[in-house]
């Protein structure tokens, strides 16, 4: 299972035999993972619930990725996981704007002893996954969600809707689907009378914009292909990590780029004050209620680390991880760092795919003749594949230059290429 | 008759690769822009609509194809934010996804229903995506492909489309 073999080497039936004799119990019955696609398929299979007992974020993606494509048509299935402590940007986002990227690789670097570092949580994966919407940060006390449903049937609220019927059933009153599709906790100090069926309005919700702020306890991102739809949401159950969130979203290349594609927008966000596993066991009751229609759920069982075996989730893990660093870096919209003469080092930079297409200068310190070698090594380059602007010029520049250095200097503190996984 | 009109058509596509091509230096593969003799028949010259509503236009020498998403699509997407449109040159298999469109947080791929190769991309639309919603079946198509075979899925005429978004 080497990321080298060749394309196509394992098709699904045959590769799937070789792992058959290995058996495992899950909680729906005796089910090896080697069966886990065949019964993902089978189109008598028409309500579905899995638990992921992985953390990997890469992992869990891929799982998720291969239900959309893999699950009957007019099948819905419910999937619950945690991911350790990772920044997933959205499939047209741009990660020096919306990530902290520094943090995360001087975190990797110094890992072992993660509690000198100002964050404080050691190793940050950044994920790019495969549905629009925004920047979201994981971490144990956050559960994910994630419907596959008809597209026929959906609608950007039904889900949301559910979950938010899932925590007012634990007590969570004030919990409310917002005209974003994100579910908030309400804040207002005055209790209204209120329908406490409309998963919308609350006894607090304040007029929009008004004071205090509701603030976001679950993020939601779609997927949709030619039959199914993918709602896939974040809830903040328990993060320890609230105070240093904004830290990984805050980019310090932010204000000197001019991006296409898709923007964050940042809320104040909260802690619904549940613990996990009580809140997987309402969702997956609110899930099998809300479906009651269509029967009883035909699986319910976990999926795992050992789900890595499987080709075509493998496959979608290495896309999205190992092979090649493509998806994070050169499926980035088109942007332009711009950094002024007047306090800066005078740069202007084109990249689109993730290649640097122009560099122009405006810096009368740096000779002509610097500027046509820095021009000349860096137009065409991969971004990604200039890890250390400091020793990429040193190689590429005949003499050196102070100038040159502090470019180097500042290009490296903005768009750092941390490495993606351990 | 045949023989002369297939002559003439590989004349046509002589004058044509003479033409400068757009140079793109992030496209690794680089491949030699092939010699293609295939038209595809006189059905599908009218727009043609599919099952996941992209539509189709032939170009008067059944040799170039024009591929954007339906009015009915644009609609139904909400506010399109982002448009990642096809690579030039890349070669696509009917069903392949060539790009996708985000609007409203949602990710949903383009596909197309014909093979060949990607000719022209509407490159305005990556700078103004929004246009998707005010002309998708116009100004705003995503893509043109130098057609390689005949679609073999379902193709639709534009009557036939709209009878079916209206029983979906």
């Amino acid at each position: 299972m080497a990321p080298s073999r060749g394309p196509g080497l394992l098709r699904s039936g045959q590769a799937l035999r070789g792992y058959s004799s290995v058996p495992r119990s899950h909680s729906g019955g005796l089910r090896s993972f080697a069966t886990f696609t065949n019964t993902l398929s089978d189109a008598a299979n028409k309500l579905q619930s899995y638990i992921s007992t992985s953390n990997d974020p890469y992992l869990n993606l891929s799982i998720e990725d291969h239900i959309l494509r893999k699950s009957p048509p007019d099948s819905t299935v419910l999937f619950l996981y945690v991911n350790r402590p990772c920044v997933v940007i959205g499939r047209n986002q741009n990660p020096w704007t919306e990530v902290n990227l520094g943090i995360l690789n001087a975190a990797r670097h110094r890992k072992n002893d993660a509690e000198t570092e100002p964050p404080g949580i050691g190793a940050v994966d950044l994920v790019r996954r495969r549905s629009g919407g925004g920047t979201v940060f994981h971490d144990e006390g956050n559960l994910n969600w994630s419907i596959t449903c008809p597209r026929n049937d959906f609608t950007r609220d039904k889900h949301a809707e559910m979950v938010v019927r899932a925590l007012r059933k634990l007590g969570v009153d004030c919990a409310r689907v917002n005209e974003r599709h994100d579910i908030v906790l309400d804040q207002g100090h005055e209790k209204r009378p209120s329908d406490p069926q409309d998963t919308h309005r609350t006894p607090f919700t304040v007029a929009d914009g008004a004071l205090p702020k509701p603030l976001k306890v679950s993020g939601s991102a779609y997927k949709l292909t030619r039959l199914r739809a993918l709602h896939h949401a974040t809830t903040l159950l328990s993060s320890p990590n609230l105070h240093i969130i904004p830290q990984y979203l805050r980019s310090p290349a932010k204000k000197h780029i001019r991006a296409l594609g898709v923007e964050s927008v940042s809320s104040p966000v909260g802690n619904i004050g549940l613990d996990v596993r009580p809140f997987q066991r309402r969702l997956q009751d609110e899930f099998a209620a809300m479906y009651a229609g269509i029967g009883t759920a035909n699986i319910v069982a976990t999926v795992g680390d050992e789900h890595l075996k499987i080709p075509d989730i493998r496959k979608g893990y290495d896309e999205m991880r190992r092979q090649t660093d493509d998806w994070m870096w050169s499926q980035t919209p088109q942007f332009d760092l711009m950094l002024n003469a007047v306090d800066d080092i005078g740069i202007k930079m084109n990249v689109h795919h993730g290649i640097i297409k122009s560099l122009e200068f405006e810096n009368s310190d740096l000779t002509l003749n610097m500027r046509k070698e820095i021009r000349h090594a860096s137009v065409g380059q991969k971004l990604q594949d200039i890890r250390s602007w400091t020793a990429f010029l040193q190689k590429h520049l005949s003499s050196s230059s102070g100038t040159a250095r502090a470019i180097a200097n500042r290009l490296e503190k903005l768009l750092p290429i941390p490495e993606l996984g351990p | 008759m045949a023989a002369r009109f297939n002559i003439v058509r590989a004349a046509r596509q002589l004058t044509s690769a003479t033409r400068p091509r757009p140079q793109f230096a992030c496209q690794g593969w680089q491949t030699q822009q092939r010699q293609r003799l295939f038209s595809v028949s006189a059905v599908l010259k009218e727009k043609k609509y599919t099952e996941d509503h992209e539509w189709i236009e032939m170009s008067a020498d059944g040799k170039t194809c024009t591929l954007g998403i339906s009015e009915y699509a644009a609609k139904a997407l909400g506010d399109v934010v982002y448009i990642e449109l096809p690579q030039l040159e890349m070669d696509v298999s009917e069903g392949d996804a060539i790009g996708a469109v985000e609007s409203v947080k949602s990710a949903s791929d383009i596909l197309t229903p014909i093979s060949g190769t990607v000719a022209e991309v509407n490159s305005e639309l990556e700078t103004k995506p929004a246009n998707i919603n005010k002309d998708p079946e116009g100004d705003a198509w995503i893509a043109k492909i130098t057609v390689s075979g005949e679609p073999e899925g379902k193709m639709m005429s534009k009557e036939e489309y709209t009878a079916f978004t209206e029983d979906a």
